[in-house]
């Protein structure tokens, strides 16, 4: 029924496009989308227990189709996990038509109906998105209405049901943003200067312990912004009560409360200044039981309708993700209670010009970083406890010759393997160089070598990888990570890949080690795997 | 779900105009709202990027436009489109890492801190390149980057023209 009710919605979308694009001869509009798929084929591999599923087989593919003319869009996603590749939420299976949408868009205002991605601010107290690496979709489905006057006033209000795995949940959002900016409004023009708000309500029946307990189905937050910017100097604060939260109690024995009432509660400060080639920008963040589901009783990294991130430096390279920090948003467990973190982050970036002494004749970037995030000693202040993460770090990209450019990269990382239960901390020291060789306009070779210094967990290990590329079509890579500290265990891959217009395949196998998968700060635990991948991406 | 297979086959028949540059909602440098339609008052021919701070290919194709657009520009006349689709984890240092690499003082840059923008051009991974005439028509585009590929891009750049 289900099925069939969407593909009459979408028959009749369809119709409607293809009717106003013959009514309108001149105007046809025009369709794009994009195709895309990875493919795992698994192999057993006794060295790191490696995770074989069922008929070793793995795929994620998803299909996009917009059709656009003048100010109407229409829309639609179709998903198939046959089956989804290992690590990935279990909620993610079979083939689904998720995601459609119709749009119209005038000049000052645009509505929306059907399923829709939004934010609020940075997203702390609303974030609706998808992010394929982590398996993540909570696309709204429902109305959106967005209104602009002048510049001056910009206004979005939303209402619908957040997606949950393939389906939409019982839960239910509505809210609205606002954002003024007085700068606009006073005609001042080399400073920005605005003020934001935006309040949200969520709504899901409760289960019946909720009910005995006297918690309520509606949680309602807000939140107050300053965006300002003059010269190159900018502030943005944000502060965000995210409303009532309830934390079930794991030591709830017959008596007492069985949930924890909890006021979620977030500040964030970001200044800097961005100029003459220096950038500078320093956050400053404490988030306080901000934990938000789509789903109030299901356990899944991609159960969340907001977004918060770990606001520390993300790295690429092998041997620096080896334990890449989560934002810790609040836990209460038999073990300890941490009602969040606060922490903060310092970025500097240089372009040391060219002709300098220290530039030289091709000139020299550098950027150094400095994060640490704690534990909250007390609910409720500012005190910072147990550390969480700290890192530092410190880059330098120097283009030598026409032909030769380095990287060199050295990252100090300390972390809690408790969670700030304690404080214990693991150490580990990483030095990185990158280095690329152009032989000719079309040959080029990039080789990383990288080695992380540890006396904790597995103790050290080295890294290395070299990729030949062929422009503009080719390119061919090997790589190896090795811990010699302890397991002597090498984690190889290999491939290739070809891109050729708005096509790219690439094809690798390796042997790849338990850990996590982070994008945009939020992150995926992936089991160990040894197998091939192939991995096509198409646009039309 | 056949005849919506059937509908949608029927609208790839009729449809065959040339994609074009969606109206979206993004930030500029500033912070302030910017609409991508504005990108076509200029008519000039133009090189919309997609890239972001954890993208190494992204950044090596920027610094490699970055560096041979002096020579490119006595040639064409054509402006360069940065689009930053980091999150709001990573917006404040996109904006900082863009000036750390002097990029702002020679390409547009516009932040689109949800990838709507990125979403409405169908864009999947990045790096990814956008070249658009004058008229506002996609012309040609480009997914991955491997080192000199930019060659390419530039062609293309100056076929746009040509085509004008």
């Amino acid at each position: 029924m289900k099925h069939r009710l969407t593909s009459l919605i979408f028959s009749c979308v369809s119709a409607v496009c293809v009717v106003q694009a013959a009514e309108t001869a001149d105007e046809k509009g025009y369709v794009t989308g994009s195709f895309e798929t990875n493919t795992n084929y698994y192999l057993e591999d006794q060295l790191t227990a490696a995770t074989v599923p069922d008929g070793n087989f793995g795929s994620n593919n998803y299909l996009k189709v917009d059709y656009h003319n003048s100010r109407f869009t229409a829309g639609l996603q179709l998903e198939n996990y046959a089956p989804a590749l290992v690590g990935y939420s279990s909620e993610l299976a079979g083939a689904e038509l998720t995601n459609f949408n119709v749009d119209w868009k005038d000049e000052d205002f645009s509505i929306t109906a059907g399923s829709f991605y939004e934010q609020f601010g940075s997203g702390l107290l609303f974030r609706s998105w998808e992010d394929r690496a982590i398996g993540l979709n909570n696309a709204v489905m429902g109305a959106r209405l967005t209104y602009s006057y002048k510049g001056i006033l910009n206004m979005k209000a939303i209402w619908g049901a957040p997606r949950f795995g393939m389906a939409y949940s019982a839960t239910q959002v509505k809210g609205a943003d606002l954002s003024f900016a007085v700068s606009e409004l006073f005609n001042l023009r080399n400073t920005y200067v605005a003020l934001e708000g935006s309040v949200l309500d969520r709504y899901e029946a409760l289960n019946t312990d909720m009910s005995i307990d006297g918690c309520s189905p509606n949680t309602t937050g807000w939140s107050g912004r300053l965006n300002a910017e003059s010269h190159g100097f900018f502030l943005k604060a944000e502060y965000v009560d995210a409303g009532q939260k309830y934390y079930y109690n794991t030591s709830y024995a017959g008596e007492g409360q069985m949930y924890y009432r909890k006021r979620g509660n977030a500040q964030l400060v970001e200044t800097g200044y961005n100029g003459h080639g220096l950038g500078v920008n320093l956050s400053l963040r404490r988030l306080e039981w901000m934990d938000s589901k789509v789903v109030n009783d299901a356990s899944s990294n991609v159960n969340m309708l907001n977004y918060v991130p770990a606001l520390c430096t993300q790295y690429t390279y092998m041997l620096t993700t080896l334990h890449p920090y989560g934002a810790r948003t609040g836990e209460i467990s038999s073990r300890f209670t941490n009602s969040g973190e606060i922490g903060g982050q310092l970025d500097v970036f240089y372009n040391v010009r060219r002709g300098t002494w220290l530039g030289g004749k091709r000139g020299m970037k550098l950027h150094a970083n400095f994060s640490t995030y704690h534990t909250i000693a007390e609910e409720g202040t500012f005190r910072s406890g147990n550390l969480l993460f700290r890192d530092i770090s410190v880059d330098v990209e120097k283009q030598w010759t026409r032909k030769f450019k380095s990287t060199l990269l050295w990252s100090y990382q300390e972390f809690t393997p408790s969670y700030g239960a304690s404080r214990t901390t693991w150490l580990s020291n990483i030095m990185v160089a990158d280095l690329l060789y152009k032989f000719n306009s079309s040959l080029a070779a990039r080789m990383e070598l990288q080695y992380l210094v540890t006396f904790e967990d597995q103790k050290d290990w080295m890294a290395a990888l070299l990729e030949v590329s062929f422009a503009p079509h080719w390119s061919v890579y090997a790589a190896d990570m090795y811990n010699h500290g302890m397991t002597k265990v090498h984690y190889y891959n290999g491939g290739f890949s070809y891109s050729k217009s708005r096509t790219k395949v690439a094809l690798g196998y390796g042997r790849y080690k338990a850990g996590y998968i982070c994008s945009g700060g939020v992150c995926r635990q992936i089991p160990a795997y040894t197998g091939a991948n192939l991995s096509v991406t198409m646009m039309f | 779900m056949k005849t919506f297979l059937l509908s949608l086959a029927a609208l790839f028949v009729t449809v065959a105009a040339s994609a074009q540059v969606p109206s979206v909602k993004v930030e500029n440098s500033k912070g302030e709202s910017f609409d991508t339609a504005a990108l076509l008052e200029e008519g000039t021919p133009m090189i919309i990027s997609f890239w972001s701070t954890t993208c190494k290919p992204c950044i090596r194709e920027l610094e490699a436009v970055y560096e041979a657009l002096p020579d490119w520009l006595e040639e064409v006349d054509f402006r360069v489109v940065a689009v930053s689709t980091d999150d709001s984890r990573q917006l404040a240092k996109a904006k900082s890492f863009a000036e750390g690499r002097g990029w702002g003082s020679d390409f547009t840059l516009l932040f689109d801190k949800n990838q709507d923008f990125m979403r409405a051009m169908n864009v999947t991974v990045v790096p990814h390149v956008f070249v658009v005439d004058a008229k506002g028509k996609v012309v040609f585009s480009h997914t991955a980057y491997v080192q000199g590929g930019e060659v390419e891009l530039f062609e293309a750049v100056k076929k746009s023209v040509r085509k004008k």
